[in-house]
């Protein structure tokens, strides 16, 4: 009887065996697995993202002529906005080197733009993540910042060698140090539910008391530059919902991100070229 | 090893498939999960150390992308394909409706194991829930549907492959 047993629970006595084996492995074992199964997906993702690119590609060839002209008109006037915003820049910049060497203050971080095509979208219950053309060939290092249009899009959580890894602003473990635009008080952002057809939202927590949102009055919150991994100042949504937390001493709310977020095609990669001065 | 190979390149196949379907459904916020896919096969018509190292290696393919402890997905594949395997003498091997619903079951405990591994630690995890119901439901709706076709793939592979499934003993070694 005894035997008969044991043979019929052989399955689960190899499947512990997996397990055990599976804890005791050294790190640098699964590191090296991890790194390889990555990098052995990332040509599938390019694959499939260029050729994404190249249907565009034709389908834009098919546009009439008037359609062209009509976007390059609308891009001409763009360009003229954006000449007329670089030059404020260039001026606020002098401005801002002037009174850093006046008063000796140390120098805000500089970051590089890197400019990525998004080769893949991963936006399940359990976490947002998106996967972009750029890794350590343009030297994308973990924990940048990615931007885009509509503000904050996330951080880099892993790089590989031509690709990386971005954890949404939207997935659920994504936290942030965040302030209410013109108010310097901290408070802390983090990512929430990601109803289904729906825009992605986020949660609000540490608000002080006498701050007032409502959907129809929301607060825009922004980066508030603490923790040394994002710029000041960079949108992450509005705040349209507030009410009493647990505690009595803050409040917590609803956060609406950016309902482009979920289609999201390119987006800005803030490496850093130069550590904080603080 | 060929039929690990074999059935390996299908479900690296299958994980391409779905990723893209998952970039497209991504603008709507669903996704679907084929979890239970990766296992059915191997453990129905593989030998047990053969379908449990194929299905390893399909977990760690998961899990070089997540953002949880690495070997998470492969141990809960490892998981299910051991429970199926266990009972497989009492499934009709040759039954394709009986199959899918073993696909869905183990999809369904899949789902669940990566659920509560996922969101054990986060302190609104009880407003994620209707979203991880609404892509379990589209995700069996889309397994149930595509199961016939991958399965016929992976048996078509293995003829390719030289394997005869036939040969292959119900048992459980």
């Amino acid at each position: 009887m005894l035997p008969q047993r044991l043979f019929q629970s052989r399955p689960f006595l190899t499947l512990a065996v997996v397990f055990v084996v599976w804890l005791i492995l050294p790190l640098f074992v699964k590191r090296a697995l991890r790194v390889s199964f990555f990098e052995l997906q990332a040509p599938v993702d390019l694959t499939a993202s260029y050729v994404r690119d190249l249907q565009d590609y034709w389908a834009l060839r098919t546009r009439s002529t008037n359609d062209l002209i009509a976007a390059g008109r609308d891009l001409a006037r763009l360009n003229a906005s954006y000449e007329m915003t670089l030059q404020q820049n260039a001026t606020l910049r002098r401005e801002v080197e002037r009174l850093e060497a006046l008063l000796q203050l140390p120098a805000f971080a500089e970051y590089r733009s890197e400019v990525a095509r998004v080769a893949r979208r991963d936006f399940n219950g359990w976490w947002q993540h998106m996967t972009l053309r750029k890794g350590r060939n343009y030297g994308i290092v973990e924990g940048a910042p990615v931007i885009f249009t509509g503000g904050v899009v996330g951080r880099v959580q892993k790089v590989g060698l031509y690709t990386c890894e971005v954890e949404m602003i939207s997935s659920p473990g994504f936290r942030l140090a965040a302030v209410i635009e013109g108010d310097a008080r901290p408070i802390s952002y983090q990512g929430s539910e990601n109803p289904s057809l729906g825009p992605a939202k986020g949660i609000a927590e540490y608000v002080p008391l006498d701050i007032l949102a409502t959907p129809t009055a929301p607060k825009r919150m922004v980066t508030s530059g603490l923790g040394g991994v994002f710029p000041a100042g960079l949108l992450i949504g509005d705040l349209v919902r507030l009410e009493g937390s647990g505690d009595g001493l803050f409040k917590t709310g609803d956060v609406r991100l950016d309902p482009r977020l979920s289609e999201i095609s390119e987006a800005t990669i803030l490496v850093p070229v130069k550590p904080a001065g603080y | 090893m060929r039929r690990s190979l074999t059935l390996f390149v299908t479900l690296f196949l299958l994980w391409v498939l779905t990723g893209q379907i998952n970039h497209l459904l991504s603008a709507w916020r669903v996704s679907i999960f084929l979890g239970g896919l990766y296992i059915v096969f191997a453990a129905l018509r593989l030998r047990r150390n053969e379908g449990l190292f194929t299905v390893f290696a399909a977990g760690l393919m998961f899990d070089a992308h997540a953002p949880m402890w690495f070997g998470c997905h492969a141990l809960l594949f490892a998981t299910a394909h051991i429970v199926v395997f266990r009972f497989r003498t009492r499934i009709p091997r040759d039954d394709s409706l009986f199959i899918i619903v073993v696909a869905l079951l183990a999809n369904l405990g899949i789902y669940l194991g990566i659920s509560f591994t996922a969101f054990h630690d986060l302190p609104s995890s009880a407003n994620i829930w209707p979203r991880l119901l609404t892509d379990l439901v589209v995700s069996q709706v889309v397994l149930a549907l595509v199961a016939p076709w991958f399965l016929a793939l992976q048996a078509r592979a293995m003829e390719i492959a030289g394997v005869d499934l036939r040969l292959e003993q119900p048992g459980m070694r």
